[in-house]
């Protein structure tokens, strides 16, 4: 047994030959060369450079298979105890990278390409035309814009939220049964909310909430003009998830030392001091958190919009999730569908670490 | 003899056993006769039995209902096939399944066809916004996951035209009868490269519905029910600030759908712009067979935008119009009794007088699409002061395909068109286009009043009902929709160009009809304008 190296963490001894260890060099060399090899043919195939080949790539995702196999033992074979601990994790970044990484990629070569399902030529590369067609669209300029609207609504969702999250915390009457209410509509799908508010209780004729209106002297019209129905989508949207944020709110207000604010009280300090004194910069951390991954839930914005406005009136409501779905599966524009659902990904990314940077500078400040 | 048929037939004659056993003796005899002449009579009383099933004016019909007459309607099978032919045969089958019927009414119907042959089939429901999609990536990426579908001729193009689907077999086609069909949806619908590969089950076209109780020396919408475009704009306006006589609500004129419907919400401006921009001269109406260059923007469609456009500035619609879709047009305005005009496919017509939530039933009349005043000649680039009547023969109605992937075994290939033929049978489709069922006539035979009479149907109503289909489709100058790939794709894109005109965000009609027809450029393009020039000149028999 070697005297150096990490002794804590090691139960047996390693003696790997230098024989073994070419062998599993040998091995994992030997299938990604089968698999390369097949995926290269295959494209040949399928561009017409050779005459035969599979029927489908599936021979290809079994040589991949393969070799990721041989890979995981071959870690054995050349790296004795160590490699068997690499195996904790290799297989599981096998999956992603075969499930995340790959399809990325394919993504990225689609967004280049000139693809209609209905063309009879399949993908056609075309640089970047697709790009420069999403330069002039004004249809997803207008969705980008609405997005803006619909993350700032974020603010007023907090707002709300910690609100009923205090209100939940204090010492009121019937407050577990509060708690279970208030959580409700987080556990409705949103597709369902859709159709249970705005396709029936708001629906003009025969809607409750519309008839509720008409009582009361006015014409009922929840989605007739574009402030008002863009209104509407974040209402529905809000009702559904401002749940999340309470429940997240209410868990670190119970987390709160009692001490600090029963201090802030023999201190004099008043409710509302208290509150913006000691509650809500102690709050911080979660708040941020909570309205982070409320901003993230945000930016997928579309069943509600699809089921009730399908972006109307006039693309008032669209999100660009709901503007690429429509492309995407209405016009079966593939190509041009996943380009911009990639530049919405680079924006997103972009978007949440500027967020994020700016946050942790904020939470470092001194209080 | 079978216990369940000797029952049938006992409870249907009064017979006692006796009786029953000398009565075999008899049928054995009949069995003898020649084959039509045994089917003449039990074909009419069938037609006549399944009419009463469950009764116009006994509430929608249910499963039990659709059952039922599946299993009245199988003789044809049965003439075909042998009880358990298809034992072990799995298919699947992609239907819709829009307001619970389409897909729901097909399960019905061929629940007593699996018992019989003992095939079992798959079912993948679809949403009609999702159908287009989920057809294009079936085909676009080879996963064909079904091997019957129910589907518009539109996509003909799309699956025809890629070899993706099964040639009918003659057995087939004599099963079904299809010298019945209307003579619009014979060939070359259903055909392609002089082959033929649909079972129709519907024939598609859209008709006027309106209220009844509008018209009339009293009636608040004046005296005439209009008949042309340029009228029903002016009643439209006239109606506002008036009184429903039915409902008591607020009136209102003509329903235009002015949110899309994945495509499909595109019919409803075509209804409005065939009778200005389909001149008698040419069938094209949508693009130049030449080039391929949209129509769309030309003054005739220019002017059908307008219309649209003119009642939005007049507060001519019901309340929040600009969310309301073609569905909600005719389901939840017509039929619950707003609103006293609407296109739609003939549909409504049967389910005014037998679904639970209509309430117009005693008030609706029908008639053709309206005309124009005038017709626009693209070939003239001129107006021509002359009425234009041109009928809307939108999606060309629903049809039954086997696909290729049934090719290879001929047992699944024989089970896939006998199921297909047991849906377009002659009696079966009799009865669909009588109850809701989202079809509509599309047989000779589908047009004989007295059946529907007989049924209980109003003979004035089924008359004026089936009048107006008969019309259009016999009509010389109708339009009709071309089977080019990627049809919806115009469509779609279209009515999201449109939703934007209609929210005020263009400056005019003109500069919406230009974005719709920049669009349906690029998507030609795209496609390949040279094979689409071709199949668009095919389909219009250029």
């Amino acid at each position: 047994m070697s005297a150096e190296g990490d002794l804590l963490h090691t139960v047996t001894a390693d003696d790997i030959s230098e024989n073994r260890k070419r062998l599993g060099k040998l091995m994992v060399w030997g299938a990604a060369l089968l698999c390369a090899g097949l995926a290269l043919w295959q494209m040949a195939f399928e561009t017409g450079r050779v005459s035969s080949g599979f029927d489908n790539w599936r021979p290809v995702l079994y040589a991949y298979m393969l070799w990721a196999t041989v890979l995981c033992a071959a870690q054995v074979m050349i790296r004795g105890e160590a490699g068997k601990r690499s195996l904790f994790v290799l297989p599981a970044a096998l999956f992603v990278i075969s499930l995340v990484i790959f399809p990325l990629l394919f993504a990225l070569y689609i967004s280049f390409t000139d693809w209609n399902l209905a063309s009879a030529d399949g993908p056609k590369p075309n640089g970047w035309d697709n790009m420069v067609q999403m330069w002039n669209d004004q249809f997803y300029w207008n969705a980008l814009k609405n997005m803006v609207y619909y993350v700032l609504a974020v603010s007023v969702e907090y707002v709300i939220a910690f609100g009923l999250a205090l209100l939940l915390n204090a010492q009121i009457r019937a407050r577990k049964f509060f708690r279970v209410v208030f959580l409700l509509p987080l556990m409705l799908s949103p597709v369902a909310v859709s159709w249970m508010i705005g396709k029936s209780m708001l629906e003009v004729r025969f809607g409750p909430i519309s008839r509720v209106v008409r009582e009361l002297g006015f014409e009922p019209s929840f989605f007739g003009t574009p402030e008002i129905a863009r209104f509407m989508i974040m209402a529905m949207d809000a009702w559904t998830f401002i749940p999340f944020m309470m429940i997240m709110l209410l868990a670190g207000l119970q987390a709160l030392p009692r001490e600090v604010i029963e201090a802030s009280k023999v201190d004099g300090a008043t409710g509302w001091q208290s509150f913006r004194e000691v509650i809500f910069p102690l709050m911080l951390p979660v708040s941020v958190t909570a309205i982070v991954i409320r901003i993230i839930f945000k930016l997928k914005l579309a069943d509600v919009i699809i089921n009730v406005t399908s972006g109307g009136p006039g693309g008032a409501t669209d999100s660009v999730t709901s503007f690429i779905f429509r492309e995407y599966r209405d016009r079966s524009n593939v190509g041009y569908g996943t380009l911009l659902a990639m530049v919405y990904l680079v924006l997103i990314i972009i978007f949440v670490t500027l967020l994020l940077k700016l946050v942790s500078r904020w939470m470092e400040r001194p209080a | 003899m079978k216990t369940g048929l000797y029952n049938y037939i006992r409870a249907a004659q009064k017979m006692n056993r006796r009786q029953m056993l000398k009565g075999t003796a008899a049928v054995g005899a009949a069995a003898m006769l020649p084959k039509g002449a045994a089917m003449a009579d039990g074909h009419g009383n069938i037609r006549a039995e399944i009419l009463k099933i469950p009764g116009v004016g006994a509430g929608s019909p249910t499963d039990s209902d659709w059952q039922k007459v599946g299993e009245m309607c199988l003789g044809a099978t049965k003439e075909n096939v042998a009880e358990g032919e298809f034992e072990g045969v799995e298919l699947t089958f992609m239907g819709l399944n829009n307001q619970n019927l389409h897909n729901f009414l097909f399960r019905g119907f061929l629940k007593p066809w699996e018992a019989y042959t003992g095939a079992k089939i798959n079912w993948i429901d679809l949403a009609q916004a999702d159908y287009n999609a989920r057809l294009q990536q079936s085909i676009a990426t080879g996963t064909v996951d079904f091997d019957i579908i129910e589907m518009g001729a539109p996509f003909e193009g799309d699956v025809l035209g890629k070899g993706l689907a099964s040639e009918m077999p003659d057995w087939v086609k004599e099963q079904i009868d299809m010298d019945d069909y209307v003579d619009y949806l014979k060939a070359p619908v259903g055909t392609w490269d002089g082959k033929t590969y649909r079972v129709s089950i519907d024939g598609d076209c859209h008709s006027f519905a309106y209220r009844k109780d509008y018209f009339g020396p009293d009636g608040i919408g004046g005296a005439e029910v209009p008949t042309t475009w340029q009228e029903i704009n002016q009643v439209s306006k006239d109606l506002v600030g008036k009184e429903d006589p039915l409902t008591g609500l607020p009136a209102h004129g003509y329903l235009d759908p002015l949110k899309g419907w994945g495509g499909f919400g595109f019919y409803f401006l075509e209804n409005r712009a065939a009778a200005y921009a389909k001149h008698p001269n040419s069938p094209a109406w949508l693009f130049d067979p030449e080039t391929m260059t949209p129509m769309v923007n030309n003054p005739a469609w220019v002017q059908a935008i307008q219309d649209v456009m003119d009642l939005i500035e007049a507060g001519a619609y019901p309340a929040d119009q600009i969310n309301a879709d073609p569905g909600t047009t005719a389901f939840q305005q017509f039929l619950a009794g707003t609103g006293s005009m609407l296109m739609w496919w003939g549909d409504v017509g049967s389910s005014a007088r037998t679904s639970d939530t209509s309430v117009v039933g005693d008030v609706v009349g029908f008639g053709i699409n309206p005309a124009s005043d005038r017709v626009y000649n693209a070939q003239a680039g001129a107006w021509e002061d002359t009425r234009n009547e041109a009928p809307n023969m939108a999606y060309i109605g629903w049809g039954v395909y086997v696909m290729a992937t049934v090719e290879g075994d001929e047992k699944k290939k024989k089970a896939a068109w006998s199921a297909a033929a047991h849906l377009g049978g002659k009696d079966l489709s009799l009865w669909a286009s009588a109850y809701p069922s989202g079809f509509q006539p599309y047989r000779n035979s589908h047009f004989q009043f007295e059946e529907w009479e007989e049924a209980g149907y109003d003979r004035a109503f089924i008359e004026d009902y089936l009048g107006s289909n008969a019309d259009s489709y016999n009509h010389p100058n109708a339009a009709i929709e071309p089977r080019i790939p990627g049809i919806f794709q115009y469509y779609s894109v279209a009515e999201d160009e449109l939703a934007k005109g209609y929210a005020g965000q263009y400056g005019s009609a003109q500069e919406t009809a230009d974005a719709i027809a920049a669009a349906w450029e690029e998507i030609t393009n795209q496609i390949g304008r040279d094979s689409q020039i071709a199949i668009y000149r095919a389909s219009l028999g250029l």
